[in-house]
């Protein structure tokens, strides 16, 4: 009786130094507006906040990665911003700035249950989702479909493609799909990429979708167009599968996006358990359930049928190109000279 | 006597100063802080470092790239201010010698495409001009193409796009400028046997010269530091050197680079204005 007392006591001050211990106070997390927005929101947010009832937060949008590091900086000597979520060739320019901190692994115990390609150099915040490269096209339109980035020369897609071209991203996936087709070593030289995609040039209707290409596929100014994988599932269920998505047979690369804890956080207790629960497998789970961004937690429980319309099916998996983007800032500006110069205006 | 003048000289200056201070800090100190941004180093990556160095202004001059875009630039201004001063001159000639009831209701309309946000507009052009808009249906319909020609994502859908943005502007300048057009002189042209048309290039045009002259340079400065319009309608082909600010400051994440570019167009703005002040005061002569 006496140790089953001591007992419920040991537990009860456990109870409570822990509840001494939960944080409190309210933190700003900035990410992605829109429909990434209103996932995020309901598949970890929300959660959270039930988790932990004494932390306000506020979800924040400043526009693209870019945009984001903008706010970040010019709010350098008194940061209103604790967590954001952002592009990792972005995050990796705001960890050299010292515009974000390292966390405390102690913290974020999380960390151990992240995939390989989820760390970040220097402790800094680590990917949170993965994305892919894509090709969208009009499943009503487009019979048979493409099978990857190397059937888009064909002549029947002649004025209807929608390529993203340099300085967007995509243009850089698009440049290693291609220097896949021809054979040749991205790292080394990109030569044979340029002539195919300068050859593709005159069939592409526009380099720089506005506002993106799956709008303009639905809207019928494209047939077929470049994209990221999670966006395009969920254009897919919108438009009742008239968007069709592929993964391209040449394999594809991923988009990272990094949670990072702001340096100079006011909060960085609430801010850091935020980290964490997004890493965790429940909130990992839910939002490649809801969005399918492929989880960044490898021991993340995701239902099949979502796991298989994202990068981390095994499929899918073994085709992934690995690509460097810390690498990829060195020869970004040399790249994108070399789109604008011989792709585009084809000379 | 000179206590008194001084007296005077004091109490201007203290009641411009709160023009001064608002135009210090919301002009010239944006300003003072872009000139310092484009001395910042940068890295590959975009990082910003610390200290002092000329290097973009040495990339600026010495790629050729840069050249083109400046090049490129003041052409499609050019073409624009010329096809909206075409387009809008008949239109404020007939507003400003229009005596109806329907003259102030004619000249809002003239205007009201400035209530509609630019990006809408650019997405209107797109349905008007893309493969499938109205044009090239029209044209298909007609038989006189079998396929669309293309009107959007290049250089052509900027054009139209930006004189469109910018016929409300020129069409308001001239009509500024015609208000001061002595409809006598024109009416003594006629009585003397001048023809409709001599009247019009002996007498209608010389006096509305410095109306064509302000609205142009109001509308060319309005063109070469327009982006949207030219990043909707593009398609990603044509590079301006507003586009290529957008794409260093928001893509690319080199702000120096950005601000080096903002400065040279500064410049390109400030030897526009001189020009065109000189040219004013000619035509007025």
């Amino acid at each position: 009786m006496l140790a089953r007392a001591a007992l419920a006591f040991a537990a009860l001050l456990a109870t409570v130094a822990s509840a001494g211990a939960q944080p409190a106070g309210e933190i700003t997390v900035m990410a992605y507006a829109g429909i990434f927005e209103d996932k995020y929101k309901a598949a970890v947010i929300v959660p959270f906040t039930q988790q932990f009832p004494q932390v306000k937060v506020n979800y924040f949008t400043a526009g693209n990665s870019a945009q984001m590091l903008g706010t970040l900086r010019a709010q350098r000597s008194s940061p209103q911003i604790d967590v954001a979520i952002l592009d990792v060739s972005v995050s990796n320019v705001g960890n050299k700035e010292g515009v974000f901190s390292r966390l405390d692994p102690a913290k974020v115990p999380s960390l151990k249950e992240l995939h390989a390609l989820a760390a970040v150099p220097g402790g800094f915040g680590p990917a949170v989702t993965f994305d892919h490269w894509v090709l969208v096209y009009d499943v009503e339109k487009v019979k048979p479909a493409p099978a990857g980035l190397a059937d888009l020369w064909d002549p029947r897609f002649k004025g209807q493609l929608g390529l993203s071209a340099m300085p967007n991203i995509q243009g850089i996936v698009a440049t290693v799909l291609a220097s896949k087709i021809v054979g040749e070593d991205y790292k080394v030289s990109i030569d044979g990429a340029m002539k195919r995609l300068k050859d593709l040039g005159p069939s592409v209707q526009t380099f720089d979708p506005q506002p993106d290409g799956y709008t303009l596929i639905l809207g019928n100014t494209l047939t077929v167009a470049s994209g990221w994988n999670a966006r395009a599932q969920l254009y897919h269920d919108d438009s009742k599968g008239r968007l069709g998505v592929v993964f391209p047979k040449e394999g594809s690369v991923f988009q990272i996006n990094t949670i990072n804890l702001v340096a100079g956080s006011k909060n960085p207790e609430a801010a850091t358990a935020f980290i964490e629960h997004a890493l965790g497998r429940d909130a990992q789970k839910r939002f490649t359930e809801s969005m399918f961004y492929a989880p960044t937690n490898a021991k993340a429980e995701v239902a099949p049928a979502a796991i298989a319309r994202t990068a981390a099916s095994p499929d899918n998996m073994a085709r992934m190109i690995p690509l460097d983007w810390d690498w990829v800032t060195t020869i970004r500006d040399a790249w994108n000279n070399r789109w604008r110069r011989e792709v585009i205006a084809g000379r | 006597m000179a206590g008194d003048r001084e007296g005077r000289r004091g109490l201007a200056a203290a009641l411009s100063l709160p023009a001064v201070a608002t135009v210090s800090l919301g002009f010239l100190l944006p300003v003072v802080w872009l000139a310092r941004m484009s001395l910042n180093p940068s890295d590959a990556s975009g990082a910003l470092g610390e200290g002092w160095t000329l290097h973009h202004y040495k990339e600026l001059v010495t790629d050729s790239f840069y050249a083109d875009l400046a090049l490129a630039s003041l052409k499609m201004s050019v073409t624009a201010t010329f096809f909206a001063l075409m387009v809008g001159y008949p239109i404020a000639l007939f507003l400003h010698r229009l005596e109806s009831r329907w003259k102030t209701l004619l000249v809002l309309l003239a205007i009201c495409p400035l209530l509609v946000s630019g990006v809408v507009r650019a997405y209107g052009w797109i349905v008007i001009l893309g493969d499938a808009g109205w044009i090239n249906s029209m044209l298909k319909g007609a038989g006189l193409i079998d396929r669309p020609i293309r009107l959007v994502n290049n250089h052509v859908g900027v054009a139209i796009g930006l004189t469109e943005s910018l016929l409300p502007y020129m069409t308001l300048s001239l009509l500024a400028g015609l208000g001061r057009l002595d409809r006598g002189l024109e009416e003594a042209a006629r009585t003397l046997g001048a023809s409709p048309l001599r009247t019009f290039l002996r007498i209608t045009l010389p006096l509305s010269l410095p109306a064509v002259v302000l609205g142009s340079t109001i509308c060319f400065m309005l063109a070469i530091s327009a982006f949207v319009t030219p990043r909707l309608l593009g398609g990603g082909r044509v590079f301006l050197l507003a586009t290529e600010i957008y794409d260093q400051a928001l893509l690319t994440l080199n702000w120096p680079l950005a601000a080096t570019i903002a400065v040279a167009i500064l410049v390109l703005f400030s030897l526009v204005l001189v020009a065109s002040g000189r040219l004013q005061r000619r035509v007025a002569q």
